[in-house]
């Protein structure tokens, strides 16, 4: 067994160093992901209040939030006040040391302190900086301020969710369009890596919100393209694609399962689980065409079944036959899941700092070899600003004490 | 904190790894020892001169279905790496018959857009001769990417040990429903069902209603595959070092799973079960969908008390963000069906670009709920090149989502849509593997390839 050190210096991205001086969650995931194996992210924060993620969602009796105790993990925390002349200095410092830098402010805002791309390469031409912003750096709507509320919007899927001609509901979360950008955004920084390896030359990666979310609509944009179809709301259903493909209810008042039969032979084996197999006869709705043109009959006939039946019976005849369902579980049903406990997804942290035992979803993806890890969970406003200043940079205490007092720190 | 899948035998020591990890993996990787790295030295030769992109001379086999998988391979190639999409000879990807049908018998459009990029190879891997070619391409290349049920290559004698004998630097990224491990990884999952399991679902929707699709069908996949994605650079990144491939799994709901902030840590602690909440959140208000006069649709995200203040500003009633109204975001939380009432009454009242021009005018947080007939006319969709515009022979113009994520230096790029099945079988047999013109034909009458 490798002893700790040595685990950590086989991480994939042991000793490279990420700033993070980005907010809430989009680019600061990308920064978690390249914490989680291997990389030092270095949380750059305002002195005063910090990264306003501290301050979103349920707060905790450290008096900083779920969310940021969850996805600040293994990040260490720098405050530095970028309004500031010996801020900016310090952060060009910091920059001259570092691989990779995560920003997520306006378009502009950084040029504006004198950090833009051509100052930043200048003083380090092997830097990757990740750019997430609403709209992107380019484009008549870069200005405009963006979350991913509107960038699920903007790209599409929010006119998607919902009942047909009904109120358009939030696609199952508002921060859908943050973690989806961060994937990309990491994607982005890993590629560059890999081309800076082989060349030297850093980049820049230009995410926008509305882009990553759009990306994730199948055939929409050709169907449109080719046909001017417009997809409408479709309810708890796929669109034009498949049948039997929704939510179903059970007997079991509250809920519900998915159905799934992309293919014929998944038509097939819910028949066999609903005891009816003939149903799947070419005659009847064995093929997918015909399905999908007796729908409301086809769905009739699952729904009723459905409603027949518990859930857990319901579902454990459709794993007897490989029938494509599963439940909606709710936080509750996920905790008591043998799935998610069996593939660790939930990892209970007791930091005594926070002095309270927090459960936060583990480390995605799964490497065989190097497996990322939790070190910590999110760090104090300014826990690390100390020694990152005395060990990467050299000041010392006096030094440092002025800074503390002057607040650029 | 991660298990190691069980059924992943990580490779045994090397004394290769000790000179590579003494250094910085970016230091290392600038100047390669090529003794420990045979799978890289592959990948040198292959590199055709002056492309430049970051994935260029990297070869990957996607032997997966539908798009659970197939997407990383798709990224990979916008950036570069060869793509082999190998396909049962009779039937193909059964992507080539979801969704809307084109004018080309084996393509509809989904496969069309998420095809891209790749060279398609036909091998029946039911058959043993499928298999021992199947080998020889794994040999040869350095990403594998599949998505059958857990047991089902194991079956074939393509298990993780075979494959790391034909090739020890393979990075294989292994997708499914539920993961290679855990009771349920013989159960079929697709996104539909890991959204409900993940729970993403059941959020969907208004309050003690039905619940709806999270917005699109297949969002599960792409983000397995963004995961998987990641998981392959990593383990390049760990196989220019140590020569050594691994094994990336994921299970499709975990993926899902991933995105919902901090929902299991307050159900954790708190107990609190989140529930539907219709078009709003549980976190800020105004924060939702409202409709406006002319029957559209827009999206307010006020998060924060600052972004209050500028929006009832812009509704003319600056009043409501006064300390004893309505300025903090725990008091609008409180008073939720108020303050959402007079922005229903105020967005109400407008057409959809009137709400959008004095939202952008007063720095609100605003976008309309596009169609895709809107997302066609957008300006900035336009001048961001969202949409790549392919055209093919029989087919005209095909309109697909263009490539994400932008890189300066090293943009991607798509060479081309779906392919015919096993437009390049020959090429790949022929040239990459060396097999004589009439061995190939008898493999295609015995129905191998």
């Amino acid at each position: 067994m490798p002893t700790t050190d040595e685990a950590e210096s086989r991480l994939p991205l042991a000793g490279i160093r990420v700033i993070d001086a980005a907010t809430v969650i989009a680019a600061p995931y990308s920064a978690s992901i390249l914490g989680e194996f291997g990389a030092e992210v270095l949380k750059v924060e305002n002195p005063k209040g910090g990264d306003p993620m501290r301050h979103f969602g349920t707060p905790t009796r450290r008096k900083d939030t779920l969310a940021w105790l969850s996805e600040a993990r293994n990040k260490k925390s720098v405050t530095l006040d970028l309004h500031l002349p010996e801020g900016v200095e310090l952060f060009k410092a910091l920059i001259e040391k570092s691989d990779v830098l995560c920003e997520n402010f306006r378009p502009g805002t950084l040029e504006k302190w004198g950090l833009g791309w051509d100052v930043l390469r200048q003083i380090n031409p092997r830097l990757i900086m990740l750019r997430v912003t609403g709209y992107g750096q380019t484009g008549p709507y870069r200005d405009r301020p963006g979350f991913a509320r509107v960038a699920h919007a903007v790209g599409g899927i929010a006119f998607l969710s919902g009942m047909p001609r009904g109120t358009p509901v939030t696609p199952g979360s508002t921060t859908l369009g943050d973690y989806l950008t961060g994937l990309y955004g990491c994607l982005g920084i890993l590629m560059a890596l890999r081309h800076r390896d082989r060349t030297g030359q850093g980049q820049y990666i230009d995410a926008a919100l509305y882009e990553s979310v759009f990306r994730c609509t199948d055939e929409l944009a050709p169907a449109y393209g080719m046909f001017g179809r417009v997809r409408e709301r479709h309810g708890p259903t796929h669109n034009d694609f498949a049948c039997p493909h929704g939510h179903f209810p059970t007997k079991d008042d509250g809920k519900w399962v998915a159905i799934s039969c992309v293919t014929d032979k998944l038509f097939e084996r819910l028949a066999i689980a609903m005891g009816r197999p003939e149903l799947a006869t070419s005659h009847v709705y064995g093929d997918q065409k015909t399905r999908l043109e007796n729908r409301h009959d086809v769905n009739e006939i699952v729904r009723d079944w459905c409603g027949s039946l518990h859930r857990d019976d319901l579902l454990d005849r459709c794993f007897a036959a490989g029938a494509p369902a599963g439940p909606l579980n709710s936080i509750a049903d996920i905790f008591g899941d043998r799935q998610f406990h069996s593939r660790r997804n939930l990892v209970a942290i007791d930091e005594e700092d926070i002095g309270e035992t927090v459960i936060v979803p583990s480390v995605l993806p799964r490497l065989s070899l190097t497996p990322g890890r939790i070190r910590h969970l999110g760090p104090r406003l300014g826990q690390h600003t100390d020694e990152v200043l005395t060990e990467l940079l050299g000041l010392d205490a006096a030094g440092i004490e002025e800074l503390r007092s002057k607040r650029v720190i | 904190m991660t298990g190691e899948p069980a059924s992943t035998k990580p490779a045994p020591e090397q004394e290769t790894r000790e000179g590579g990890a003494s250094a910085s993996p970016a230091a290392a990787t600038g100047e390669p020892a090529t003794a420990t790295r045979p799978s890289h030295e592959n990948e040198q030769e292959r590199s055709p001169e002056g492309d430049r992109l970051p994935m260029s001379g990297l070869r990957v086999i996607d032997v997966g279905t539908f798009l659970a998988g197939p997407y990383a391979a798709s990224i990979l190639g916008e950036f570069g790496a060869e793509v082999l999409k190998v396909e049962h000879p009779v039937a193909g990807d059964p992507m080539r018959r979801f969704g809307t049908a084109s004018k080309r018998h084996d393509a509809t459009l989904a496969w069309l857009s998420e095809g891209r990029n790749r060279k398609s190879v036909t091998l029946d891997l039911r058959q043993r001769e499928g298999v021992d070619l199947f080998l020889k391409l794994v040999a040869k290349s350095d990403v594998l990417i599949e998505n059958f049920r857990p047991g089902t290559m194991e079956e074939w004698g393509l298990g993780w040990e075979e494959l790391q004998q034909a090739n020890r630097g393979l990075v294989m990224l292994r997708v499914s429903g539920y993961g290679q491990t855990g009771p349920y990884r013989r159960r079929s999952g697709f996104a539909h069902i890991a959204h409900g399991f993940a729970g993403l679902s059941y959020l969907a929707g208004f309050p003690g209603e039905t619940p709806v699709v999270p917005g699109t069908a297949p969002l599960g996949d792409y983000l397995s595959s963004l995961y998987g994605a990641i998981g392959i650079l990593l383990a390049l990144r760990h196989r220019e070092v140590s020569g050594e491939g691994q094994i990336i799994d994921i299970g499709i709901y975990e993926a899902v799973f991933r995105q919902m902030d901090e929902i299991a840590a307050a159900y954790g602690l708190f107990g609190k079960v989140r529930e539907r909440e219709g078009a709003g959140s549980f976190v800020a208000v105004p924060h939702g969908h409202f409709r406006t006069v002319d029957d559209k649709w827009v999206a307010i995200a006020c998060t924060t008390d600052k972004m209050f203040e500028r929006f009832a500003a812009v509704m003319g009633k600056p009043e409501l963000a006064a300390a004893d109204r309505y300025g903090n975001q725990r008091q609008r939380l409180a008073a939720r069906d108020e303050v959402n009432r007079l922005v229903i009454e105020w967005v109400g009242s407008l057409t959809r670009e009137q709400v959008m021009q004095l939202c952008i005018d007063g720095e609100v947080p605003v976008g309309r709920l596009n169609s895709i007939a809107d997302i066609f006319e957008d300006e900035h969709f336009q001048a961001r090149g969202n949409l790549a515009r392919l055209c093919e022979e029989g087919l005209g113009e095909v309109v697909i989502p263009g490539v994400v994520p932008t890189l300066s230096e090293t943009p991607g790029r798509i060479s081309n849509l779906g392919p015919p099945l096993g437009n390049a079988t020959y090429e790949i047999l022929r040239e990459l593997l060396g097999i004589p013109a009439q061995e190939i034909r008898r493999l295609r009458q015995r129905k191998i390839i």
